[in-house]
């Protein structure tokens, strides 16, 4: 039954996969730039539902992780004229490294406190570029001199292509042995380590697989746009909107993070003619599905086919 | 010598209103487990309807605080009804999850509040006039009799919930309903009833909170979201759960603050907080006076 | 609906065929109609939680159904596009996008918050679309134009660039605060933003040589909510006056300022407070206030400045900020400017605008020129634009300055203590 459900799940998002790769030629270079953003923010989703909803850490700053990635680069660009390549490897690099350094004492925590510490590094990271506003261009933000193309088709592929392997191995690993362990050690710790399995080494791997992809999707989207500023990449605000795709889509289904990150903005998008109240729109129903849908939309096509 | 003293003056009264909105949100989570993030929209309801009232509807400084203070205890009411018990008492919710389903339904209640609320009175800072105005003279400073007013009323506020939560027989039982909320059912107490009380102590609160910091230093729609931050750090730093934590905690910010504005630089002025909160985190995460 | 049971198929049997009908009906028709001519689409970008932003939409919505009512623009009626960007510089970019991309606009007035104006300018270039910002003020904005032309020339400044309100602020001192109240010193009180680095540079230049030593020279955070110690500090230094530069903040500094009884008078800029709602928003502590602004209610700048402030305050209940006499400007600016270029083509507008002669409500408009240094800024100068400078009386708008426009005299409240007193 289970593998019958799997193979569903592949057929359709292969389907979806395929629609999306020749969208480009039915879509003006607007719709498609609002696509680009959504996919990146696809990878954002996934990292954080690989975090939260396997290793059952709920991470308040995700974007603590993302603007180290999206720094990093668009610094390295600025200053010194690496190579895209490179900007964007260093990006992922110094989000491992800062995503280590926050959760290794971290996950000594329990409960609310860890929420709370990621939080807190958000505003550290926000009042350090703005104190070193000379190198990071402060609350202003940075330009970046290269962008990954000019052309809004092949930003748009960039995106998808990423997006698409970003998602096969993150829903890889959290259908891997891995993936299980991180699960058991979410819902129940206690039991996890008496079964013998480390749950902190499990988590902290968890954090830096999530912050890897964090880091490189900030960088990329930093090479895409061609700025980067505070309220693009460190916001709270950002955070709490990668949080709500996650859920929306649909905890632990990983696919349900991408869904739902680009539902979202897609409605974001599709309501700007309502002015001030789109976001005011766009938070009620997403509250509305959380108390009436908590699987979210893909968690409750999932589960629906399970109780089958 | 006077910046010390303006120091002491001005530090003080800001802690007392950090206090204030502290206490509510750590009760709240006390006693109902619910960590309100939607915290700082309640206060900025108070805020804005008060001003309101006092000015639009012409009902003068006294009846906008009374109307701002009752908006806050109706936006709690609002909070429970329409975001957190649903999703406390939802089937579909397993229970160890109710809690991030509660930080995530209440983040997005905040929000909504705050978009809200700037779409109908704009994003402008709002300010109820200060219930007694005029300056005094308090060790050689300058200060706004306004401002001792609140610090004072804070203060009385504090007090009678002290005395609410430790000397009466309502309070007694809030208190057992955080620490065993079976025990207490079985004792034949309404746990609905506790927790209507709490959140009816809550809105109180953070209604008085945000009319008053209204009335010093002004408040704006987009103030809900530090107000919110703001409560959630004193809270932790203080011990979850703890009143005197948390007003222990509220005079330590509030001061480091001030004196970070004062001495070093206005801009850095939430640096030393953030900092001192990660340590504490890292090395006592039970807060400072907090049960383990 | 009727009783009998409807499936969906049966009902689509039921309606297609009509709707093809009527729509072939409706096509014929309309073809056989004469096409009424193409509105020329206006995008406005405003920040609609704002009392500023949401001016700079309500004047231009004003200016388009004015240009309307006497015709359009050679037969063709003027539509405004209205986007919110949430005072976020990333969102007025996307809105920037999406109104020259997908709704095919033809001019863009937006924002005046200088660092979603200068992040929305490249853009300007890269899409061909001329955009005229009414109310940002930082120097970056024109300089932009002025160091890469061919890319930036898509870009107007509707509003005193920085350095010149900066100077009109020198101006005004020199002729008021300096000659009839002897003050000689002052502090520079400033929110750290795009906008008031080129208005701090000047203001230490201009000040010492209009009268005013500069004692210190204090910025702080656009988010900053207690101004205390910033008004301690000030006060610790005797200055006789405080020259501001806030635009991000207003009612808060100036309810402080009033409820500690800072016996110092503050004048120079302060964006909120060039609002009637500044006064119940302050609750009357705005008494003694000193602000430059664009217009104010009562005073005739132009012959039709204060037909258009009775109009707005009548329509919206409130008198228009700075911004709303610029963006109802603008409008008619770039009405002018289509209509002397005969076309929407970018370029031909873009020589058309820089050839500008226009009287507008806030004085005579003209854009400087590609030699000179702020390219496409607002010309300062008597004759041309000055801005004007207002005072809080007693709830109304009281303009100070320019002499020969003014209505009523400098008078600060009793708590303030000047050397004159």
């Amino acid at each position: 039954m289970n593998h019958l459900l799997r193979s569903r799940l592949l057929w359709v998002t292969a389907a979806l996969v395929i629609v999306a790769a020749v969208l480009p030629w039915w879509l003006t270079a607007y719709i498609l730039g609002v696509l680009t953003g959504a996919y990146y923010f696809g990878v954002f989703a996934m990292s954080w539902d690989l975090l939260f909803g396997f290793a059952g850490e709920v991470n308040f700053g995700p974007t603590f992780l993302i603007g180290l990635g999206a720094y990093t680069a668009a610094i390295l660009d600025n200053a010194y004229g690496v190579p895209i390549p490179l900007c964007v490897l260093a990006g992922a690099l110094a989000a491992v490294i800062g995503g280590v350094l926050l959760a290794m004492p971290a996950l000594r925590l329990r409960g609310p406190y860890f929420g709370l510490v990621t939080l807190v590094a958000v505003l550290l990271l926000q009042n350090a570029v703005v104190i070193f506003a000379a190198v990071t261009g402060g609350e202003i933000g940075m330009t970046v001199p290269n962008v990954l193309s000019i052309d809004p088709r092949v930003n748009y592929w960039y995106a998808l292509a990423f997006l698409v392997v970003s998602g096969i191995i993150l829903y890889g690993l959290s259908r891997s042995a891995m993936g299980l362990i991180l699960q058991a050690s979410g819902q129940d710790a206690t039991e996890a380590a008496a079964l013998g399995f480390n749950v902190t080494k499990h988590k902290l791997a968890a954090f830096c697989i999530s912050a890897f992809f964090s880091g490189i999707a900030g960088a990329l989207l930093v090479m895409y746009m061609g700025a980067a500023s505070v309220g693009t990449v460190i916001d709270i605000a950002l955070g709490v909107q990668i949080i709500i795709s996650a859920v929306l889509g649909g905890r632990r289904t990983i696919l349900g993070a991408a869904l739902g990150a680009v539902a979202l903005i897609c409605a974001t998008e599709a309501l700007r003619p309502l002015g001030q109240w789109n976001t005011f729109v766009v938070s009620a129903l997403a509250l509305a599905v959380i108390i009436f849908f908590p699987d979210g939309l893909l968690g409750h096509v999932l589960r629906a086919g399970e109780r089958e | 010598m006077t910046t010390a003293l303006q120091i002491l003056v001005d530090g003080f009264a800001i802690s007392a209103i950090y206090a204030l909105a502290a206490v509510g949100f750590t009760l709240m989570f006390g006693v109902s487990g619910v960590l309100n993030l939607s915290h700082g929209g309640i206060m900025v309801i108070a805020a804005i309807i008060g001003w309101w009232a006092a000015g639009q509807l012409g009902l003068g400084t006294y009846g906008g605080t009374i109307v701002g203070i009752l908006a806050g205890l109706a936006a709690a009411y609002l909070t429970y009804f329409v975001v957190v018990r649903p999703i406390q008492a939802s089937r579909k919710i397993p229970r160890e999850e109710t809690e991030i389903f509660l930080l995530t339904g209440t983040l997005l209640w905040g929000i909504m509040i705050q978009v809200g609320m700037a779409a109908l009175f704009s994003d402008n800072p709002v300010t109820i006039r200060p219930l007694i105005d005029g300056v005094v003279n308090v060790f050689g400073v300058r200060t706004p009799k306004n401002e001792i007013m609140i610090a004072a009323v804070c203060w009385i506020v504090i007090g009678l919930l002290w005395l609410l939560i430790n000397r009466t027989r309502v309070g007694k039982s809030m208190l057992a309903a955080s620490i065993n909320p079976r025990g207490l059912t079985l004792l034949g107490f309404e746990l609905s009833r506790i927790y209507f009380l709490v959140w009816s102590i809550y809105g109180t609160l953070a209604g008085i909170a945000g009319v008053l910091l209204a009335s010093f230093l002004g408040v704006s729609t987009a103030n809900a979201g530090q107000l919110t931050a703001s409560a959630f750090s004193i809270v932790v730093l203080g011990g979850l759960g703890s009143v005197s934590g948390s007003l222990l905690a509220a005079f330590v910010v509030g001061y480091l603050e001030t004196i970070t504005a004062y001495l070093i630089n206005p801009t850095l002025r939430p640096v030393p907080a953030l900092l001192l909160l990660v340590l504490v985190v890292y090395l006592r995460p039970q807060g400072l006076l907090g049960r383990r | 609906m009727n009783g009998s049971k409807q499936t969906p198929a049966r009902l689509a049997r039921w309606i297609v065929p009509r709707a093809v009908a009527l729509a072939a009906a409706l096509s014929l028709t309309s073809a056989a109609a004469v096409p009424a001519p193409e509105p020329i689409k206006i995008g406005v970008i405003g920040e609609a939680s704002s009392v500023a932003g949401a001016s700079i939409t309500a004047a231009a919505q004003m200016a388009a159904d004015d240009i309307n009512a006497h015709g359009g623009v050679n037969g063709r009626q003027i539509e405004v596009i209205v986007y919110d960007d949430h005072s976020s510089a990333a969102d007025a970019v996307r809105a920037f996008q999406r109104a020259a991309t997908e709704d095919k606009v033809s001019a863009v007035i937006g924002s005046y918050i200088s660092e979603v104006a200068l992040a929305i300018e490249p853009w300007s270039g890269r899409l061909k679309v001329p955009f005229i910002t009414p109310g940002a003020a930082s120097t970056d904005i024109s300089k932009h134009v002025h160091d890469d032309y061919a890319q930036y020339k898509y870009t107007f400044h509707g509003w005193l660039t920085s350095a010149f309100i900066a100077q009109s602020i020198c101006d005004f001192d020199k002729d008021t605060i300096v000659k009839d109240f002897h003050a000689k010193t002052t502090v520079i009180m400033s929110e750290d933003a795009a906008w008031t680095t080129p208005l701090d540079a000047r203001y230490e230049d201009c000040l010492p040589k209009a009268g005013l030593k500069v004692l210190d020279h204090i910025r702080f955070n656009p988010d900053t909510t207690d101004f205390t110690p910033i008004f301690n500090k000030i006060e610790g230094e005797h200055p006789d006056i405080i020259t501001t530069g806030i635009s991000h903040v207003g009612v808060q500094p100036t309810v402080q300022w009033h409820d500690q009884r800072v016996p110092i008078a503050m004048d120079g800029q302060s964006s909120q407070a060039t609002t009637s709602s500044f006064w119940k928003d302050t609750n009357g502590d705005a008494e003694g206030v000193i602000t430059a602004t664009a217009a104010a209610p009562g005073v005739a700048v132009t012959p039709f400045t204060n037909p258009f402030t009775e109009a707005y305050t009548k329509k919206n209940g409130v008198s228009p900020s700075y911004c709303g006499y610029t963006s109802y400007d603008d409008v008619h600016i770039i009405a002018d400017a289509i209509k002397r270029a005969g076309s929407t083509d970018p370029d031909k507008m873009v020589d058309a605008l820089e050839k500008t002669h226009y009287v507008g409500t806030i004085g005579t408009v003209e854009f400087y020129g590609r030699d000179d240094l702020y390219t496409h800024a607002l010309k300062y100068g008597p004759g041309l634009v000055t801005g004007s400078f207002i005072q809080w009386q007693n709830g109304k708008q009281v303009t100070i300055w320019p002499r020969a426009i003014a209505n009523g005299k400098i008078s600060f409240p009793a708590a303030i203590k000047t050397p004159h007193s």
